[in-house]
Parts: structure tokens; sequence; C-alpha cells
């Protein structure tokens, strides 16, 4: 970068400058840093930001905004050739503190010197773009999903590559009679247009199609993946879509509800295909079916079996027993079910099987005989009544993810590597903290699909995507359903939840989304969820590397390998920058252009620590900027004040938090630190999977540390809040406040 | 133990009154909640619908519920599927008693019915002596005797105030029509049947 020039501008508006003093505000920037703010009274208004505009076309290409939060206004405050950094007076000032007051007044004041004193050390974010990128993207799986997604991205021009395990496209639908309602008014079973499908994709010039093809070796990283097939051959893509959808369940656990004791009891997925091939006739004597009983829940909902609703058994029945009726209007067809769901559209079938005269008996079955009497503990009537003279019994089995491959056999690592860094009980292998070895807790017994990897991935992490309890794979179910645990890897369709048709289509779609977001960012080094276009890299200073891997052993993501001389070697495209390594890291020499360890302890030290005999105590709460922060902006909207003696750093995830800020913070006389991440463990809603959880790890090490400094631990705490504690957020601070006040002012304050 | 008749659900659907819009019940209840005779009934008329469809032929035509409705039609109003709760109930109760069951055929209300038709179609009147004459003797002839022993303060009381007259029953003035007219609602009904 040229000559830095900073520009700083303070905005008054938004009552900013009627609960504080505007002019001591400028005082300390022209004083203490020797700038010249320009305050206005608008100033994400159209003249406010002519203002800067005219600045930064003026040479100044670094911008200081004292304003409001920084999740507001971002558009408004960024500028092609300048970064901005913002110093927040409105959220985390005015609107949680009370206006005209001394303490507001200082809060104010520091907020200013934190965001000038680390404005020096802030570079413009050089990406990281080495050599060739692949664009194209590969889809595992050619059923309904992989077929759409393949079709999608190459809509998209994007090159696919679409491997498939069997020797045939369509999986499950290939064998389905009809499909579910798709198309308002979504009443009836729909035609089964899968060859419509296949021929789109098989006359598409831009997807290779490979069957009786497995991934057996993944190397790489997004934009530059080498997938090694079956055949022997390698493929550059880009990006991976994991569209390997689902296996019924194995229905010969299934004995008590008649599996194995009749050929007449058969699953879902079989009298589907009997349908597909006409009329269904008994498999024990070629007799037409006339009535059929329908078992839902078959091995689901069921602690000893599958502990999740498949959410489309209910549907795929009503949709099975209206083909029956269909056939032959005498046809009596029973569903017998514990809860119907039929989520969605899907109770328009409902209604119309109602009406079709399909009759639904609510209750547990009890057990069916091999002259296919089915008993069942009717709850509505309160009986237990034998359902005689059945000519078929179907069972509505649920949905297994194929997250693993189950034909091949379990990889290396087996099932412990498939959840090993996920287990919340399960110890994270911190290398060397304080010379203790991790701690041993007996870990979660969890059951998981046998088999062998399906991408077999070259990551230290192991070859698996790791996946969430009941086997599928791992994302955030709401916030961002593709991402699995692997960058540039992304799941769609029922394996990543059951889904019907229709759903998994829509899904397919979003995954391409991602995935063609994710061979494109990484061309431009930018990086991909959740700091989506963030250009800024993890840079390692390799002189002062002392090659202590706990880098390379705490990257969420498998960003970082060993070279050949034991020195982290960055694979920088699966990278999230949520900087756990510069965290990690013991000799501060990992950093970014525009976060680092160093601009960190900057800010903290730029707050002016008031002596003992003020009785005013300062505290540092390290927030986490994808919830924390949020949360205490939300608490502020709704003027849910907090103690005005604490000071917020904002930081990426309290994976990136050094020990050393803690130690700094202590040292220069705060008189507590409180570290506010995402809730760890097995439903962690941290956005880097295992920072917070890191962070809790590092803290717990911190006691004997504080202990020789002579300091109660105590002072020391991390909370877990999520984005919806708005209500709560600033009880927990003033609870924190109130007992470090208890515990009296620290003695290194002045020194 | 009852035991499922799987024919009787489609049957009650395609050959009751209102039957086949109680396909469509969702066994929310409404019906058995709002139902003012609810306590008098064996079973609520969701029960009774869910039975239906279960197939416990014998234990839906043989329960009182068919016969203790009194049209109050809360349930009609109420059911939030637009099921005829009421006119199948009373339905139920006319399939029961040509299916012969003795507990409809000798129920209460169903003696109280033949006695109504009775006087209603042979004389197009309904005369309260005759009814309530048809309705007593029909227990046979002592307890029949004893019931009508029974009322007898009431009936002279309503006679006293002019509310029951003494002579030859009130007739309408041409029976023959009538006959026709029932004639043909009987061959409706007997074209409808099929």
């Amino acid at each position: 970068m040229s000559e830095r020039k900073t520009g700083v501008y303070l905005c008054s508006g938004c009552g900013i400058g009627e609960a504080v003093n505007m002019a001591a505000l400028e005082a300390v920037a022209k004083s203490e840093f020797k700038l010249e703010p320009k305050c206005h009274a608008l100033l994400c208004g159209d003249e406010g930001v002519g203002l800067i505009r005219a600045d930064v076309e003026g040479g100044v290409n670094q911008v200081v905004v004292g304003a409001c939060s920084s999740r507001v206004m971002a558009d408004r405050f960024a500028f092609n050739t300048a970064m901005t950094i913002r110093a927040d007076l409105r959220e985390k000032v005015i609107w949680s503190h009370p206006a005209g007051d001394e303490d507001t007044q200082m809060l104010a004041e520091d907020h200013i010197r934190m965001a000038l004193s680390h404005a020096p050390k802030v570079k413009q974010a050089e990406p990281w773009v080495e050599g060739n990128y692949s664009q194209r993207i590969c889809v595992l799986g050619a059923g309904v999903t992989g077929l759409s997604a393949a079709k999608e991205a190459a809509a998209l021009g994007h090159d696919v590559l679409l491997v498939e395990r069997s020797s045939e496209l369509g999986g499950h639908a290939r064998l389905g009679s009809k499909r579910l309602p798709h198309k308002p008014p979504y009443d009836a079973p729909a035609e089964n247009d899968l060859a419509d499908l296949i021929k789109a994709v098989e006359g598409n010039s831009k997807i290779t199609v490979k069957t009786n093809t497995t991934v057996t070796k993944t190397a790489g990283m997004p934009g530059k993946f080498a997938v090694t097939l079956s055949c022997g051959a390698v493929e550059d893509v880009g990006a991976i879509i994991i569209a390997t959808g689902y296996r019924p369940y194995d229905p010969s656990k299934l004995g008590h509800l008649g599996y194995g004791a009749s050929p007449d009891v058969v699953t879902n997925t079989q009298f589907e295909e009997m349908l597909k091939a006409g009329k269904p006739s008994r498999k024990s004597n070629g007799a037409a079916v006339k009535s059929v009983a329908f078992i839902q829940c078959a091995g689901s909902r069921d602690p000893n079996h599958l502990n999740y609703c498949s959410s489309v058994c209910c549907a795929t029945s009503l949709k099975q027993a209206l083909e029956v009726i269909h056939a032959d209007p005498t046809a009596n067809c029973y569903v017998v079910y514990s809860e119907m769901r039929t989520p969605g559209v899907a109770e328009e079938l409902y209604r119309t099987a109602q009406k079709a005269g399909v009759i639904f008996i609510k209750g547990a079955v009890k057990a069916v005989d091999g002259d296919l009497t089915v008993h069942v503990a009717d709850e509505l009537i309160g009986e237990n009544v034998p359902l005689k003279g059945l000519d078929m019994v179907v069972l509505a089995t649920g949905m297994v993810p194929n997250s693993t491959n189950p034909d091949a056999a379990a990889q290396e690592y087996g099932q412990e590597q498939l959840n090993a860094d996920i287990d919340p009980e399960a110890p994270i292998k911190v290398a060397g903290y304080c010379g203790e070895a991790p701690a041993t807790v007996e870990k979660r017994v969890q059951a998981q699909p046998p088999g062998g990897s399906l991408l077999n991935l070259q990551y230290r992490q192991g070859p698996h995507l790791p996946v969430l309890h009941d086997g599928f794979a791992d994302s955030h179910y709401i916030c961002f359903p593709y991402e699995t645990r692997r960058t540039g890897i992304y799941t769609c369709g029922p394996v990543r939840r059951p889904m019907d048709w229709a759903e998994a289509v829509e899904d397919s779609q979003g995954a391409v989304m991602k995935a063609i977001q994710a061979v494109r960012s990484a061309s431009a080094g930018a990086a991909l969820h959740p700091r989506v276009g963030d250009l800024s890299f993890p840079k390692v200073n390799l002189n002062q590397c002392t090659k202590c891997r706990r880098c390379t052993v705490e990257c969420p993501f498998g960003a970082i390998d060993e070279d050949e001389k034991e020195y982290p070697q960055f694979n920088a495209t699966r990278c999230r920058r949520c900087g756990t390594c510069m965290g990690a890291c013991p000799v501060r020499t990992i950093s970014f252009d525009n976060y680092s360890v160093e601009m960190l302890t900057t800010q903290i030290k730029a707050v002016k620590i008031p002596d003992e005999f003020s009785g005013k105590p300062r505290i540092l709460i390290i927030a986490c900027e994808n919830d924390a922060i949020p949360a205490l902006d939300m608490a502020a909207i709704k003027r849910h004040g907090w103690s005005a003696h604490v000071r917020i750093l904002s930081v990426r995830c309290l994976g990136s938090v050094s020990l050393l800020c803690i130690s700094d913070a202590l040292s220069v006389g705060y008189d507590g630190v409180m570290l506010m991440g995402c809730k760890p463990g097995d439903d962690y809603q941290c956005h880097f999977v295992k920072g917070s959880a890191m962070a809790a790890e590092r803290l717990s090490k911190i006691g004997e540390t504080l202990k020789s400094m002579m300091l109660e631990p105590e002072r020391v705490a991390q909370v877990e809040v999520s984005i919806a504690d708005g209500e709560r957020i600033a009880g927990v601070i003033n609870t924190f406040v109130d007992q470090i006040t208890a515990i009296g002012f620290n003695p290194f304050k002045g020194f | 133990m009852s035991t499922y008749d799987l024919n009787f659900a489609r049957w009650v659907y395609e050959n009751v009154d209102g039957g086949d819009k109680m396909a469509l019940c969702m066994q929310c209840g409404t019906c058995s909640g709002s139902c003012p005779l609810g306590a008098q009934m064996d079973y609520g008329p969701r029960k009774l619908f869910m039975m239906v469809r279960a197939g416990l032929k014998d234990k839906v035509l043989e329960s009182n519920t068919l016969w203790n409705c009194v049209s109050c039609y809360n349930c009609v109003v109420r059911c939030p599927r637009q099921v005829p709760v009421k006119y199948v109930l009373h339905s139920l109760g006319t399939a029961a008693v040509r299916a012969g069951i003795p507990a409809a055929t000798k129920s209460d209300n169903a003696r109280f019915a033949r006695a109504f038709w009775w006087s209603a179609s042979k004389l197009g009147r309904t005369d309260e002596r005759i009814v309530t004459a048809l309705f007593y003797f029909s227990y046979g002839l002592s307890k029949g005797f004893k019931m009508a022993m029974a009322n007898l303060p009431v009936a002279l009381g309503l006679v006293k105030t002019k509310r029951m007259h003494i002579g030859a029953p009130y007739m309408c003035k041409n029976k023959g029509e009538l006959k026709t007219i029932l004639a043909k609602a009987a061959e409706i009904e007997a074209r409808h049947a099929k």
C-alpha cells in the first residue's frame, strides 16, 4: 500500500450529538492521534458520504467512521480505494447508556481510541491467488437430486462431472411408480417424469456422466480439487456436490412388524416397485391385492431404530393407497399411524385420501401375524382390535442417509473418525498446552452408518465428511444448510435431511448456487461462508514459527497441513478466515492483513484505565462478531442498557482469541475479561464449528497462569450467547460486572 | 374382543346419508364436546365415527348414540370438516333398525318413532293419545298399562286445560292422496338405495 492517509469522520446524528460531547471526541483524535476529524450531522446521508468520498478521491485510503454499529450502513461506508474502520458510537454507546453521563462520554472516547489506535496497523487485504482454478463442478450421485444439480449447474454455464455408483441414472425414482404431488392443486399423485430429467442431462454437452464409477480419492481444495475415480481417471474440479441420497431402512430389523413372517409383508420401496410394474399381487399366491394395511413409522421415531421422522413416508403411503384405490375402487386401504405427518401441501393429498375412503387408524401396532392379522392398540377407540383378512401389509420405512458408501469397507479411521471433531465430549487434541495431556472424557455413543467414505478426502481430519447425530451430513439446518464442514463441498437432497422429490430438486438448486459461489470465490481469492468476500488470508512468518503444530491441529477446516520441514502449509481456499490458527499460535506469527493479535492487543491497550480511586472498574468483553455482537446491537435497539464500565472488542470468532490478549488485558489493569461466543458442542452454533469450543479449552488452562499472577481465576469467564439473546445479554454483563466489583480492583492497575 | 369388519366403513361411506363427508372426519372431537346429550351416550360422535372406520359394526349399530341425538345441530354447525354429524347419526339409526339389530328396534326412540310414524302415515296427523298409546303398549300389555296409569294425571291435566281433546282423532282430509304421496316417496327411496 502506498503511503497511509487516514481520514476520521464522526457522525452526530441519531442523537449521538445530544448524548455525548462531540467536541471532546474530536479532541481525542486531535490530541492523541494527530488526526483532524470531520463532523457531520448525518454522515450516512448523501452529503455525509459525499464528504468522505471527496476525501477518498483526494487521496485518503483509510476511513475511520465513528457512527453506528458496523453491522449497519456497511454499504454506505464502503469505498473502492479505501478501507473502512468503524467505531460504534450509537448502538453500543448512546443507545445502551444514559445520555450526558460521564461514563457514557468515557466509553465513546474509548471507542474512538480503540478504532484509531489500531488503524495504522491495518493493511488493505491482498487476496491469495495462485495458478489455475477449475470452474467445473463434480456431482456425486445421479438420482433426482444429482441429476437436477447437474442440470442446474450446466444451465448456469459450468461444466459438470456427474458420478454415479450404479449402472443407470435415476436412483430410487427409476424404480418408483408415480411421484408425490408437486404442482397445484397438490391433491393427486403426479406422473413420474424422471425420463425427461435424464434426457435433459444426457443431452447436455456440458455434463460428463460416469456410471459404474465411485470416487476413490479426493485431494486439493476448492477451485483445485483432484478427484480420482474408480476407473483410474483423475479429474480437476472446483467444487463438489454430494447428492448420494438415501437408502431405505433395513427391514430385516423390523421382525416385530412382521417383516419376514410372510412374503406379503413388504416395505414401501418394494411396494412402489410392485405398483410400477402394474397391479400389485400377493407374493404368496399371486392373488390380486384387495385390502392393504400401511404401517407408518416402521422403524422411524423409535430409539431402537431410526430416531427421526423421515417426513415423506406418510405422504408416500397416501400416494400408494390412492394408487391402489384408483386401480381397484373396491379395494380397502388402511393406514395405521401414530401421527400423520403431512408437511406443507401434502395435507391436500391427505384430504384426497380421506375422501377416497382410505381408512386411518391411530394406534400402535402390537404384532403382525404370519396370516397378516395386524394387532392394533387403537388409540381413538381405546381397544385392542385385530385387523383381519388383509392381502398385504406395507411397512413405511424411513430414509437412512448415504453419508458413507455402504458397499465399501470402512476406512482406516472408521467410525470414530466420522465424528471425532464434532463429539462434544471428545477431548480436543491440543498440542501441549501448559504441558498437560488432553483430558479423556467418555464419548457419547452414537450409531454411525457403516461403510467407506464417499470422497476419501486427503485431509488431515480424515477421509469422511463429518456427520451429525443420526448420520446426516453436518450442516446448519436453517442458516447454512448446504455447507458441510469441508469448504467447497456441499450436500443436498436426502443425504442432508429426509425430503421428497420436489424438495430435493429445490435443494439441489441451493447447493449448485453455493458450489458456483465456491469456484468463483476461490479463483478470486475471496472467502466463502460465513465471511463471504473477505480477501484477507492468514499469513505466517516462518522465521518465528516453532513448528508447534497447534495451528495445523486446531484449524477446523483442515486448511493447514505441514510441509516436509514440518512448517505450516496453507491450503488457501479451504480457509474460512476465522483466525483460529491466529488464536492458537503461541508466538503470534500468524496474522491477517487486517486482523492480528497485535491489532487486538493495541485496541485493548488503547482504552484509558482509570485508577482504583476513581471507583470505575474496567471490564473487557471479547465478543464474537457473528452472534454476540448482533445480540448486543439488538439489546441496544431495545434500549436494554448495560454497565458503562465494560469495553467491547469485536473478534471474528472466539477461536481467534489468543490467551495473550487476556493476559495483556489483565496486565494493563482491566479488572475482568469476559469472552462472549456461540454454543459449542454437538448442536454447536459456532459459525466456525470449533472456535468457541477451542476458546473454552484454552480458557480452562488459564487458571494456573492467573494464580501465578496472584489474580483470581474468576476474573476471566466465558459465556454462551446466541443471536437471539438480546433480552438476556445486558443482565449477563451486569452480573459479571457485579462479580468483578465484589472481587475488587485489579492490583496491576497503574503499573 | 371385537374384530374389524373391513367393509363396514366403506358401506357406511356409500350408503348412509352424509357418510361420504364422514370420511373427512379428522377426530378433533368438537362434536362430542359440543353435544348436550354426550353424557347420555354410549360413545360420543367422534368415537362412534372412529368405530365405524375401525369396522366395529355391531357395537356401532347397538349403541344408544344413534338414538340420543336431539338434533340440536351444535355438531353440524361447529364441525370444521363440515361433516353433517346429526344426519349421519340418524341415518345410522335407520340402518340399524333395518338391519334388525335388537338394541335398535327395541330402543325407546325406535318404538316412539314407529308409533309416531304409524299415526302420521295412517291419519296424516299425529294424535297424542294414539301415539302415546301405541308407544306404551309396544312394551307389552302390562307394562304399557302401568306406563299409561303413571301418566294419567298428566293426561287429565292436559284435558282440563284444553290441551288435549276428547273425541275422534284428528285426521287429514284426503287420506287417499296421502297414501299416493307416501307410496311415491317410498319408490324414490328404493330407487336411491340402489
